[in-house]
């Protein structure tokens, strides 16, 4: 029983009989015993786990209908509420929070019978890019452990790049899917904005944010997309996706497919030698593809970093208000102490990168700065949209490098804000026009991940995953060292 | 000139569920905190989900005032900290990316007077806050949210208000305008409030706020305006500020001393897309739009040859609109008008009465045609209302059971007369000089009837007994 | 460093986000450089953009329905005495 499987493998052992969910399940957490120690992807490990397996097993053996996922243990970033348990988005100021409900996309998962196993680390309310600002510690690269994991859904990446499960879901707001895939070796998927409910996922900007997959193959991520899509009625701002089945004819190829290279993100000033390598390499591998390359401008890309971080930090500051710790938080008694100075004490508890996003959400759109920060802002992602949709009328997809840098080891980065907002360079777009992007691990060049990034015009994710899915299928990547 | 503006505040109480969420829009019979749901207490995580019917109600609102009505219109998060505010936002409407509000630039006539309308928008209640405690050291802030993401209409008005008594006026006819919309009840408990903002000539604009009740609003404008002008005539400055109305003392009270400017760094709701309304659904509403209060007394009057008194009091109240509507078959609409206005609004005059009557709009007609063929008599017909009122049954069998019937036999009531008129032999001497003591005479054999003769038939045959013609 | 924004209103928006600047110069600094890379935007040449939102119908809202949430949500929250929640003093 390889730990190492596919979700689609899994669910065809299953189904074959080759193993149990019990011992499926039992392994994992082995594994994360083992292991977790060290990579820290895990908050906390559902203890009800085994016990539900048992169960899956049983409606196995007894004929029963089983969901599709027949008991693959799935990760989920502990920034989405689970009834019932822990939900801290790593941050001491919801240290007890107990979500009294559950999110849409676990709802779907549960009722396919998937077993949520743990909750994984990020970045403190997912503001971040290489979970170091986690208040509960890093997640560590499995690949080598003196480096980051990505961002902010750092833990996910770890818990499927180390086999400590088969698939994850985190949440992508300028790139927190695809970072960490990219870093890890894995596949992440961040959806068309719409595409996948955020009833449940806490909010950090939610005119970009998104749920997403983060998996082993790209079938996995077209698998899972399945499960987790869809029109909710608890989120107004989903899309109806008509039902579509993203695994169906994943396989046809992208023979006779044009592909623009955007050349913003792929300039050998803004890459590491060894990332300009690998994306050279790739576009040469799209072409053997049969598909057409070419280069392309888009104007807006160099001011996307900071409209990105005008508006999240806006919409952060609106969306982080409410915790003010009197309602729920963490134990700190308000006796004695007046409303203002109780919230300040209370808020004290933010790590340094939210403090830091509190103040600029503060200051971009107050009255007397909004027309200069957060005004043109809101304009270049217009213009951004505008650019976007032009260039696909011509063009199939959009490629770069997911991350212009590979995983940088702990404290490197930290120092300075600019290079590293910069970070996020090559994937703010795809949160700001709303697109689909994907990361499909490309290649490992000193030990360390180097992913390759698709993006398609929204709602066409099945394209999307085709172009991922034949790429992938010409890379032979090594297994991750061991622990 | 005294300028006077107001912003009002109006619970769309006649929705079954708030704003933004499936819990219910009136709050008012719940235990604390048992009205709530993740999405009104902002649980993390949880999102809003807009009220269709809350919008359609809205813009009823404006197109009854008159307004301008979007095609699409937007959500905007008012950003600041405070305990009833479950998000330490507020979501509500702005005019920033053109009018996306849902009314602006309306109008409505108070007496003579046009009051602009600047503009309507739809937004959510925060909760309320309880104090406990009696000292300032035990005193807690205690916070009950069923109250949070009630649907609220703010209406906001130009300073086009020039004197106190315009301001109750246009109150006046703002809530039966909305009453008669079926949008909100406006005398429920908290249904309607509103802030006012006053500035005399060449003075600043001074804001009032926490006016509990319309009434105290006329008295809170009158003494700031009274303030203001002292102040004028001392030539102090007339300070630019919020006050707060002091019910206990009467009187305004300084909220901030320095002039504070809120910074609520207004953006765009994200979770709610912005909604189109079509020209379809504008005119569909429309159609659904009751007719509005001066229409019908127009109506009342032309159709149905009702004094305009009546007419306004019978039209200014949807209860009994409704009433007058369902029991009059024309010919009888004058009486039952006034059987309304004379009678049952005095006995069903308040929310309660109303709830619990069984009083219907048969009962009504048929009282209404029992006393004008002198089956009973109005005397009678009161008794009969306060019975009906309670127990709801049919009139004919409440006249049976109280003995109402009138006493038209002629011969019985002859033998009445007789009596009546050997106990009263003063009035029966008198009645022949000064026919006025007829009146009295009637009276004595209604006493003894109780109530039951018929009027004319008993008049008539106390004439022909005194020979008086 | 001309033209970064101050430190007296960087302190100004702290305290509007009910933030404690403890940790003082670290913050703003990081602060003031992030602020300065946001003039790129000027260099954008938007102006004349209009604002790009999502839209739907409103026949696609929720229905007016009251549906009760069926589970205490008052015994998830801090609560005092089972009744209320309990928040600091107001001035």
């Amino acid at each position: 029983m390889d730990l190492g499987i596919s979700a689609l493998n899994y669910v065809n052992g299953i189904r074959n009989g080759e193993f149990t969910v019990e011992e499926f399940v039992s392994k994992s957490l082995e594994r994360i015993s083992q292991v977790d120690k060290k990579l820290h992807a895990f908050l906390r490990v559902n203890d009800l786990a085994i016990k539900k397996a048992k169960e899956i097993d049983t409606k196995i053996k007894s004929n029963q209908d089983v969901g599709k996922c027949f008991g693959m243990p799935v990760s989920v970033k502990d920034n989405m509420c689970i009834e019932g348990s822990k939900t801290t988005c790593a941050s001491k100021v919801l240290e007890n929070f107990i979500a009294p409900y559950t999110s849409t996309v676990i709802t779907k998962l549960d009722s396919e019978d998937a077993i949520i196993i743990g909750k994984t680390n990020l970045d403190e309310f997912a503001m971040g890019l290489s979970t170091e600002f986690s208040a509960y510690g890093p997640s560590r690269n499995p690949w080598n452990t003196d480096y980051v994991p990505g961002g902010s859904s750092g833990g996910s990446g770890v818990s499927v790049s180390a086999n400590e499960c088969i698939a994850s879901l985190g949440s992508d707001t300028g790139g927190s899917i695809r970072n960490p895939a990219s870093f890890c070796s894995v596949v992440g998927l961040k959806p068309t904005y719409g595409l996948v409910s955020r009833y449940g996922l806490v909010s950090y900007a939610n005119s970009i944010e998104q749920i997403g997959p983060m998996t082993k193959t790209v079938k996995d991520s077209a698998f899972l997309l399945n499960i987790i899509s869809g029109i909710d009625s608890n989120d107004n701002t989903t899309i109806d996706n008509k039902n579509q089945d993203y695994l169906n004819d994943i396989d046809v190829g992208i023979s006779g497919k044009k592909i623009g290279i955007v050349s913003e993100m792929t300039n050998s000033d803004g890459l590491s030698a060894d990332v300009l390598n690998a994306t050279n390499e790739s576009v040469k591998t799209f072409e053997k593809l049969g598909a057409n390359c070419e280069q392309i401008s888009l104007q807006m890309v160099p001011y996307t970093v900071a409209a990105y971080y005008t508006i999240t930090s806006t919409e952060a500051g609106s969306n982080l208000a409410r915790f003010d710790n009197i309602r729920y938080g963490y134990d700190f008694d308000s006796a004695g102490f007046e409303f203002n100075s109780y919230i300040s004490q209370a808020r004290s508890k933010l790590g340094p990168e939210v403090i830091r996003r509190m103040i600029l959400g503060g200051f971009v759109p107050s009255a007397g700065h909004a027309g200069k920060y957060f005004l043109k802002a809101l304009k270049v992602k217009s213009k951004l949209i505008a650019e976007i949709n032009h260039v696909f009328e011509k063009f199939d997809f959009l490629i770069s490098p997911t991350v212009p840098i590979q995983p940088f080891k702990f404290g490197e980065k930290i120092q300075d804000p600019v290079s590293f907002m910069m970070i996020d360079f090559n994937t703010v777009t795809a949160n700001l026009t709303g697109i689909p992007a994907i990361s499909v691990p490309y290649k490992i060049t000193n030990g360390l991940p180097i992913g390759i990034q698709i993006m398609a015009n929204r709602l066409e994710e099945r394209s999307l995953l085709q172009a991922a899915y034949a790429l992938e299928k010409t890379v032979n990547l090594p297994e991750v060292p061991s622990l | 000139m005294t300028k006077i503006g107001l912003e009002i505040h109006c619970q769309l109480t006649k929705l079954e569920s708030k704003l933004f969420c499936s819990c219910k829009a009136d709050y008012r019979e719940f235990e604390p905190n048992t009205n709530i749901c993740p999405v009104c207490m902002g649980i993390p995580g949880s999102l809003p989900l807009l009220n269709k019917s809350a919008v359609e109600k809205a813009t009823l609102i404006a197109m009854a005032l008159d307004c301008n009505t979007p095609d699409k219109i937007a959500f905007f998060r008012k950003n600041y900290f405070y305990p009833d505010l479950p998000k330490n936002f507020q979501i509500t409407q702005l005019n920033v990316y053109g009018n996306t509000s849902i009314g602006w630039s309306g109008k409505i006539k108070v007496e003579d007077k046009e009051i602009r309308i600047r503009r309507i928008q739809l937004e959510e209640d925060p909760g309320r806050i309880i104090y406990e405690g009696a000292t300032e050291k035990t005193k807690l802030t205690l916070v009950d949210y069923n109250r949070a993401g009630t649907p609220l209409v703010e209406i906001v008005t130009e300073p086009d208000f020039e004197t106190p008594h315009q301001v109750r006026e246009f109150l006046n006819i703002l809530s039966d305008l909305i009453e008669n919309l079926n949008v909100s009840d406006p005398g429920l408990e908290g249904a309607m409030r509103a802030d006012a903002n006053v500035s005399i000539e060449g003075g600043s604009k001074v804001e009032i706020k926490n006016i509990g009740s319309f009434h105290d609003l006329e008295k809170a404008v009158h003494f700031e305006i009274t303030r203001q002008e002292s102040l004028a005539e001392r030539k102090i400055e007339i300070i630019q500020e919020t006050r707060h109305w002091d019910d206990g003392r009467k009187i305004t009270v300084s909220s901030r001393t320095k002039e504070e400017e809120a910074e609520y760094r207004y953006h765009l709701e994200a979770d709610i897309p912005w909604i189109r309304i079509s020209d379809n659904i504008k005119n569909e509403l429309q159609t659904r739009m009751p007719e509005s209060i001066s229409s019908k007394k127009e109506r009342y009057i032309s159709k149905y040859d009702i004094t305009p008194q009546v007419a306004d009091i019978l039209a200014s109240d949807r209860y009994f609109s409704e009433l007058f509507e369902k029991a009059n078959n024309e010919v009888n609409a004058k009486h039952i008008a006034n059987m309304i206005t004379t009678d049952i609004m005095g006995l069903l005059d308040t929310r309660e009465k109303r709830e619990l009557s069984k009083l219907n709009a048969k009962h009504l007609s048929d009282l209404v045609e029992y006393i004008t063929s002198n089956k009973i008599t109005r005397a009678s017909a009161k008794l009969a209302l306060d019975e009906i009122i309670k127990n709801g049954q049919p009139l004919s069998q409440v006249i049976v059971d109280l003995d109402l019937g009138n006493v038209s036999d002629e011969s019985a009531l002859f033998e009445i007369i007789i009596q009546v008129l050997n106990e009263e032999t003063k009035a029966v001497e008198n009645a022949k000089q000064n026919p006025e003591i007829i009146n009295f005479l009637v009276g004595k054999v209604m006493q003894k009837t109780h109530g039951k003769a018929d009027p004319e038939l008993t008049l008539t045959l106390l004439k022909q007994n005194l020979g008086i013609v | 460093m001309e033209n970064l924004v101050s430190e007296e209103e960087i302190s100004e928006v702290a305290k509007l986000m009910k933030i404690q600047l403890e940790d003082h110069s670290d913050h703003i600094t990081r602060v003031q450089k992030m602020l300065e890379y946001f003039d790129i935007l000027d260099s954008a040449n938007v102006e004349s953009e209009e604002i790009t939102v999502q839209e739907t119908d409103l026949d696609k809202l929720r229905n007016d329905k009251y549906n009760p949430y069926g589970k205490s949500l008052l015994k998830f929250l801090k609560n005092y005495q089972g009744k209320y929640v309990k928040a600091p003093k107001l001035n």
